[in-house]
């Protein structure tokens, strides 16, 4: 198996159970423990009633796609085998909305409010990450 | 209008050549348009006593973190304020702002704004141009430079708006058309672009083409500001700033409840810089508004209610922001064939002080005495807006 050479996510320790989460191929976010509102990327605080306390909660990994481009030129040349690919920013079930890509369909079956969910891909053996793939 | 906002004016304005390449420092380039833009006010540098801006030569050397204490050194003179924009493409343009409301209240007398791009990016130390992977773990993993946001705005507005690939063009269009009537464009020599040019060419961020995104390229620019007592007595006819405001909504889209907006709820800064202005839409003779990306200016001229939400594209497409039109936009030929170095909004208000002026040549509005510029901070999601008028 060849070395994987994109990016891997370089998580704070605020960030870290969001990874650690994927890594166990699971979609946490933090909810609020004071109105318990999701929040989606991860702060020290509620931006809706500033509490600071909050837990992690598992999403349901369902959603529509909200919108995408197609990228035709490559940011770094790790990426330039997987020319064109989408990058789709999703919008689950639960209203968070998140960057990732979309995989497993055909560029020309994207569309605008498709429904999509989570997959998983073990990229190294420390680090997964999350993708979507049509529903 | 506010009598207030009439005591201070901008006074002198100047950009070096624009080019893909220059081959000079970033210090080399910035010492000149200080000198030019003092120059062109009719000022020289001991009657300057505050500066807005990072400056590239507070980069060399240990303790440079402090532009007005470097910028004293460097010129032999003393600095009684220092401030800073900070909307990434658009500090320069809020800077002049800055410095507004620093004659304003007399904290300084006579400010200058000024940018120097010689590396390719935004012209801030350690910025960068925005088209690599950042590091950043929303966006890196995925392969999307920020950049790339712009390509999902434009389908997401296309979705819910029905714009279309051609109304976007239409944008790169009517820019090369101003930029032919502008030696200092960076596109000038390149000939006319059509509709089908832009469609034509090459894919970037789909649905956005080569031709659809700003080129990467250097230049810098600068804009002298001082009390309006002071300017009655110099070279040019003074400009003021008549309304001004601001907007912040988030870092990145996924926090934003639409994406088809960058002002804030309603188009705040244009809503709030023309209720400071006390003029109207109908008022605007000529506008310079960020074109980043074609897609920019159709949800900047909604945002700022000269079309409904919605029809920017239609808007552009009906001929309304050409020379000629009713409200001529980017008449310099906007970031997509002007220049898009370092923070480009300050050679929107260069264009605008050209145009109020009467000395913007062949591509002047006759009779242009009020300018509105609008700008959004790159890929963080902040807007401003202000409304200039000639004296």
């Amino acid at each position: 198996m060849t070395q994987y050479q994109k990016p891997l996510p370089e998580p704070s320790s605020l960030t870290q159970p969001f990874w650690d989460g994927v890594k166990q191929h699971k979609l946490l976010v933090q909810k609020c423990s004071s109105c318990s509102k999701l929040r989606h990327t991860p702060k020290p605080l509620c931006p809706h009633c500033l509490s600071q306390e909050f837990t992690w909660a598992p999403l349901s990994g369902q959603g529509q796609l909200y919108s995408y481009t197609v990228m035709h030129r490559s940011p770094a040349p790790s990426f330039d085998g997987d020319l064109p690919y989408v990058v789709a920013l999703v919008e689950l079930k639960e209203g968070i909305r998140m960057i990732s890509n979309l995989v497993h369909c055909p560029l020309d079956k994207v569309r605008v409010g498709m429904p999509v969910k989570v997959v998983y891909e073990d990229v190294t053996k420390e680090a997964s990450i999350f993708k979507f793939a049509p529903a | 209008m506010s009598e207030a906002l009439k005591k201070a004016a901008i006074v002198g304005v100047y950009q070096s050549v624009q080019a893909r390449q220059l081959n000079r420092t970033p210090e080399d380039l910035y010492i000149e348009v200080v000198k030019g833009a003092l120059q062109d006010a009719g000022l020289t540098i001991k009657d300057v006593d505050g500066i807005v801006g990072a400056n590239p030569l507070q980069t060399e050397g240990e303790g440079r973190g402090i532009p007005g204490s470097v910028f004293a050194e460097y010129f032999g003179t003393h600095m009684r304020y220092a401030g800073q924009g900070l909307t990434a493409t658009q500090a320069d343009a809020m800077g002049m702002l800055h410095a507004i409301e620093a004659v304003n209240t007399g904290r300084a007398h006579t400010v200058l704004v000024a940018t120097a791009a010689a590396r390719s990016g935004f012209g801030v130390p350690g910025g960068d141009s925005g088209q690599g992977v950042s590091g950043d773990q929303w966006l890196s993993p995925f392969g999307l430079p920020r950049v790339g946001y712009y390509g999902i705005f434009a389908r997401r507005h296309m979705h819910e708006y029905g714009t279309t690939s051609a109304q976007l063009a239409r944008v790169a269009v009517n820019d090369r058309k101003h930029a032919l009537l502008n030696p200092a464009a960076i596109m000038h020599s390149r000939g006319p672009l059509t509709v089908e040019d832009v469609v034509n060419s090459r894919m970037i961020y789909d649905p956005l083409h080569l031709f659809d995104c700003s080129p990467v390229n250097q230049g810098g620019g600068a804009i002298v500001v001082t009390t309006a007592e002071r300017a009655r007595s110099l070279k040019h006819r003074p400009v003021h700033v008549l309304g001004f405001a601001e907007s912040y909504s988030a870092v990145d889209i996924f926090h934003l409840p639409t994406i088809t907006s960058f002002d804030g709820p309603g188009g705040m800064s244009g809503k709030e810089a023309f209720a400071m202005a006390g003029v109207s839409h109908s008022d605007i003779n000529v506008a310079q508004i960020s074109d980043h990306f074609t897609i920019n200016p159709i949800i900047e001229l909604e945002d700022l209610g000269f079309c409904k939400k919605g029809e920017g594209g239609p808007f552009v497409e009906s001929g309304a922001v050409e020379l000629g039109g009713k409200m001529p936009m980017n008449t310099n030929g906007g970031y997509l064939s002007h220049s898009h170095a370092g923070g480009p909004g300050i050679y929107d208000i260069i264009e605008l002080v050209r145009q109020l002026r009467g000395e913007a040549g062949a591509r002047q509005v006759p009779n242009a005495r009020i300018g509105l510029h609008h700008g959004v901070g790159a890929t963080f999601i902040s807007a401003q807006t202000a409304i200039l008028a000639r004296d």
